[in-house]
């Protein structure tokens, strides 16, 4: 264990705050709290022994030795915490649920997102892109008429920005990254500069900068730009007003010293294998490290009770020995204050399955993610391919403008591997090469080479607004190997963001004509996540980036939770992490969420430090 | 060998060529017995021997630091710069021969013995005198006193530390006068343990030779530095006694996780791998004459970085990519003729093809 705690020790302590989940969210609020005094106990539903190299390896090991390398291949298969995994997914029949996976999906759209359930959470599988939200991502409804406006502004938490990116260990520089109203403060740097970008990306930039894209009304000149990512690079000395900043490496405890700059390895998702990147167990480390948090893994927090007086009395949790057998003791925790940071779908289905929907009923409801359109094909020279990491630019100038009252923006980014996601290259270029074009020796390698390192693969990421229809429910008849309700997806693409599936396959055309790209995109009826829109088919992925399922607001008749991700029915419950966001934009949600949570935890800590004490006269 | 104390300038900067290449000379033992071990076995013992590899790097390159803030001129592509192995180290400590070799216990002996700590004091009892042994790796030194050897690294770099202080205080700030743009800073290095630390002056010298020195070997005796790092030597040695030291542990009986060791997942390379080990034409071959030119170039890229272009590191990972990857390769086939020997490469820097 991280921490030496029991669970009959963890039941008689008398912890300032229980935090449910030990991803992001999480590790930052216990982190940012004990280093202010107060007492955090995390419960992880999933395995993890030790905030260790050696831990990570086999997580690794199990990656490298998968048949389908899916961004949960890392991580067994787990029947008392399951998640979502993408070769789950299957195409749907109109009517039919399909519940042969954990998550349930009830269509129409069948939906290959995933989180993971493990010591460090999703951040076990990110790709370490850290995008901060436009300004007008905030304002969707007072600016376009789509969406929910935020209760708070961007002003509100660029502060908690600059936290995040710390925290986060991001690199990138401010000129880059000043765009379509962000803004940073005059003297702000990031705390490493950018990372270098691909030699696949200077030949995209060097054929696309200054084409010029119509959307509706708008007129965008693209201009191809490093991107923001959370993983190590050259600090800049010029970070906190000249104090620097020194990387976060490899999580160790026994000095193992990796991870001090990004190696270019390709596989960043799931795993970086030194540990250039970013995640939540370099955060739990810092935080176990206060002596002040302790973490008991392999504990699933069950049910949520309430009292007469409205607050969270405490939070039954199973714990369990092994993940082969459903053998688990039972048992309740308490806190003053309780965060739920388990990730938006399994935030839900907990106070769902906990009797707890809310006095709004929107806890569930206005699911969001990215709807992912893949276009792919191959660049007329060499380009390198497979030189990583997996993203160093992207095209940052169909984020904004006016055309966001009639279609979804969307962020487009440049993949330096290749066709991995939409075809697995490059393992079925190979097996192909091999089976069914009889190639091998010299002319193998020749061939592999050739083809991989002409691949080019566009993502376009496209914004999807909040419906209250698209929503997490649970069912009595869906239950995991511990009992608990699994949770139950129904979800489709509304017709704001397909609009923009056919925008963006349309700019795809045009750049690949620019680039000279033979275009090679096929979305075949028989796959999940097609879709037909306006006469055209389309394979729309997931972007794991699920949010809204507590949704932020003003008032608890339309929301679930506060500026602060209070629980407007429970005042010592938070609910934490990209659930609540009211609007995702098209920035990939950590950073965003990361910011949030510091945001919280300050409020925590002025709620648990202003209560009236009681003083015994002497 | 012999080296005579530090009086002069030159004689600081004699000793900090032996530095280099002392340094740079435990880096073929560790990186073969490193690259001898089967993919994925050892994994414990792997991550051991690779951090000390890399903190060797780092004190390579700030004993280069250190050279060129005296006004000297790291030079790491002379053809004497890399020693034949089997040899002594060019510090003198001569009661033991250091070789490239595979992963064993017997090896781990040897790297202990590299890192052992310092028994000495003050003052000469750091020189202990021998007879030369005809094996002894020398750098050209004036011999004005003869046969004194250094017992440890710790000790040597003790007497560089002295030298550099007497030195100071006969010449003032005038000792350092290289070129400030010759320092590698923490731009283009990292890892290591520590971080890099630009000399300018006498007190960023004492803070270089107090990272090389804490970091190798425990000066004054502790397992754990300042910064409560494991030394090299204790490092070493969990790998024979089967567990991790922890903090607060004492010497020789560590309390931590046990460490599991497999002494029989390791590729059986041939010991102290030389060219004319390769002498019949053909792919083996190819192979080592590869590696020792790529090893030869890795060499020139770092003289060069260490002469004012920090920048080259950068390139330089790429180079060390290659090397392992090329060393892997190389110890993946049996030698032709030696059944039960597997071919190792030759870290003997042979230089670029020239192209006419």
């Amino acid at each position: 264990m991280p921490a030496p705690i029991d669970h009959a020790a963890a039941a008689r302590t008398d912890y300032d705050v229980l935090v449910v989940g030990s991803g992001v969210s999480g590790a930052i609020i216990a982190r940012s709290l004990a280093e202010r005094g107060l007492q955090v106990l995390i419960v992880e539903a999933g395995p993890g022994e030790e905030l260790s190299v050696a831990e990570y390896e086999t997580h690794l090991t199990r990656f490298y030795g998968a048949a389908a390398k899916d961004n949960n291949s890392a991580y067994e298969v787990n029947p008392n915490a399951p998640m979502p995994r993408s070769p789950d997914v299957r195409r749907l029949q109109a009517g039919h649920p399909d519940s042969t996976s954990y998550l349930i999906q009830n269509g129409p759209y069948e939906m290959d997102s995933t989180y993971t359930r493990v010591l460090g959470g999703t951040t076990m599988h990110w790709e370490g892109k850290a995008l901060r939200m436009l300004p007008e991502d905030f304002q969707m409804r007072t600016r376009f008429g789509q969406g929910r406006d935020w209760p708070i502004a961007y002003d509100d938490l660029e502060l908690y920005y600059q936290q995040a990116e710390r925290e986060l260990g991001v690199s990138a520089d401010v000129a880059d990254q000043t765009f379509y109203g962000i803004t940073f403060p005059p003297d702000y740097v990031f705390p490493m500069h950018s990372l270098p970008q691909s030699y696949l990306d200077t030949i995209i930039a060097r054929d696309l900068d200054g084409t010029v894209v119509q959307l509706e009304e708008t007129e965008r000149t693209i201009l191809v730009r490093p991107t923001a990512q959370s993983r190590n690079s050259i600090p800049n000395p010029a970070y906190d007003g000249g104090k620097g900043y020194v990387p976060v490496g490899a999580v160790s405890t026994h000095q193992v010293d990796q991870g001090d700059r990004c190696q270019g390895n390709i596989n960043c998702v799931p795993l970086c294998p030194v540990q250039a990147k970013y995640s939540a167990r370099k955060t739990l480390s810092f935080g176990v490290r206060t002596g002040r948090v302790d973490i008991l893994t392999q504990t699933v927090a069950s049910q949520v009770h309430v009292g007469a007086d409205g607050q969270v009395s405490h939070v039954d949790y199973q714990a369990y020995g092994s993940t082969t057998s459903p053998e688990h003791v039972t048992g309740s925790l308490r806190a003053t204050t309780y965060v739920l940071a388990a990730n938006p779908v399994e935030n839900a289905r907990l106070l769902l399955a906990s009797g707890l929907p809310s006095s709004s009923g929107l806890v569930g409801r206005n699911l969001m993610d990215h709807a992912y359109l893949l276009t792919w094909g191959l660049l007329p020279e060499v380009a390198g391919t497979m030189r990583g990491s997996q993203c160093t630019s992207g095209i940052e100038d169909l984020r904004s403008g006016d055309f966001r009252t009639r279609h979804a923006a969307m962020r487009v980014s440049i993949h330096n591997d290749g066709w991995s996601w939409p075809t697995g290259s490059p393992y079925t270029d190979l097996i192909e090469l091999v089976d069914d074009a009889n190639a091998y020796g010299t002319a193998l390698r020749r061939r592999v080479a050739d083809r991989i390192s002409r691949q080019l693969m566009l993502s376009f990421m496209i914004d999807l607004p909040p419906e209250p229809s698209n929503r997490i429910t649970v069912d009595g008849r869906y239950v995991d190997a511990l009992g608990n309700l699994r949770p139950v997806l129904s979800y489709s693409l509304p017709d704001y963001t397909m609009d923009a599936v056919a925008v963006s396959r349309r700019v795809s055309r045009q750049l690949f004509q620019r680039l000279g790209v033979e275009d090679r995109t096929h979305y075949d009826p028989l796959d999940p996540g097609f879709v037909s829109h306006q006469g055209d088919g389309y394979v729309i992925r997931g972007g794991n980036h699920w949010s809204g399922t507590h949704i932020m607001g003003t008032a608890s008749h339309d929301s679930v939770v506060d500026s602060h991700q209070r629980s407007w029915d429970h005042q010592n419950l938070y609910l934490v992490g990209s659930g609540s966001m009211p609007s995702i934009g098209t920035s990939n949600t950590t950073l965003t969420l990361a910011a949030l949570s510091f945001r919280t935890a300050d409020h925590i800590v002025s709620e648990l430090t202003t209560r009236p004490s009681v003083t015994i006269e002497g | 060998m012999s080296l005579r104390r530090i009086a002069t300038v030159e004689d600081l900067q004699q000793y900090l060529h032996v530095a280099m290449q002392l340094e740079h000379a435990t880096i073929p033992p560790y990186l073969t017995a490193l690259y001898s071990m089967h993919p994925t076995a050892n994994a414990d013992a792997y991550r051991v021997i690779r951090v000390v590899a890399v903190e060797e790097m780092l004190h390579l390159t700030l004993s280069a630091n250190i050279l060129n803030a005296v006004g000297g001129t790291p030079d790491l592509s002379a053809n004497s710069f890399v020693p034949v192995y089997p040899a002594r180290l060019p510090d003198g400590e001569d009661d033991f021969e250091v070789g490239t070799r595979a992963f064993s216990r017997d090896t781990i002996e040897t790297f202990l013995k590299i890192e052992r700590p310092a028994v000495a004091g003050e003052d000469d009892s750091r020189f202990v005198s021998r007879d030369r042994s005809a094996g002894a790796l020398l750098p050209a030194v004036d011999a004005h006193e003869d046969s004194l050897h250094f017992f440890s690294i710790g000790e040597f770099y003790a007497e560089i530390g002295e030298g550099l202080e007497r030195l100071h205080h006969e010449m003032g700030e005038g000792l350092f006068c290289g070129d400030p743009a010759r320092q590698v800073g923490p731009a283009y290095y990292y890892s290591g343990g520590a971080a890099i630390v630009e000399v300018t002056d006498a007190s960023s010298a004492a803070a270089a030779l107090r990272v090389i020195s804490e970091q190798g070997e425990g000066l004054g005796g502790g397992i754990f530095d300042e910064e409560g790092e494991l030394a090299h030597y204790y490092r070493f040695q969990q790998l024979l006694l089967g567990r991790h030291y922890q903090p607060g542990d004492e010497a020789g009986s560590p309390t931590g996780p046990a460490l599991d060791v497999d002494w029989d997942a390791v590729y059986p390379v041939v010991p102290d791998s030389a060219l004319d080990h390769y002498t019949e034409p053909g792919e083996l071959q190819d192979a080592v004459t590869a590696f020792s030119r790529a090893y030869g170039d890795f060499l020139t890229r770092l003289t060069e970085a260490f002469n004012g272009r920090p920048d080259l590191l950068l390139p330089a990972v790429v180079d060390m990519f290659h090397i392992r990857d090329l060393a892997s390769q190389i110890i993946r086939n049996p030698m032709p003729g030696r059944p039960g020997v597997n071919a190792a490469p030759v870290f003997r820097g042979l230089a670029p093809v020239e192209v006419a």
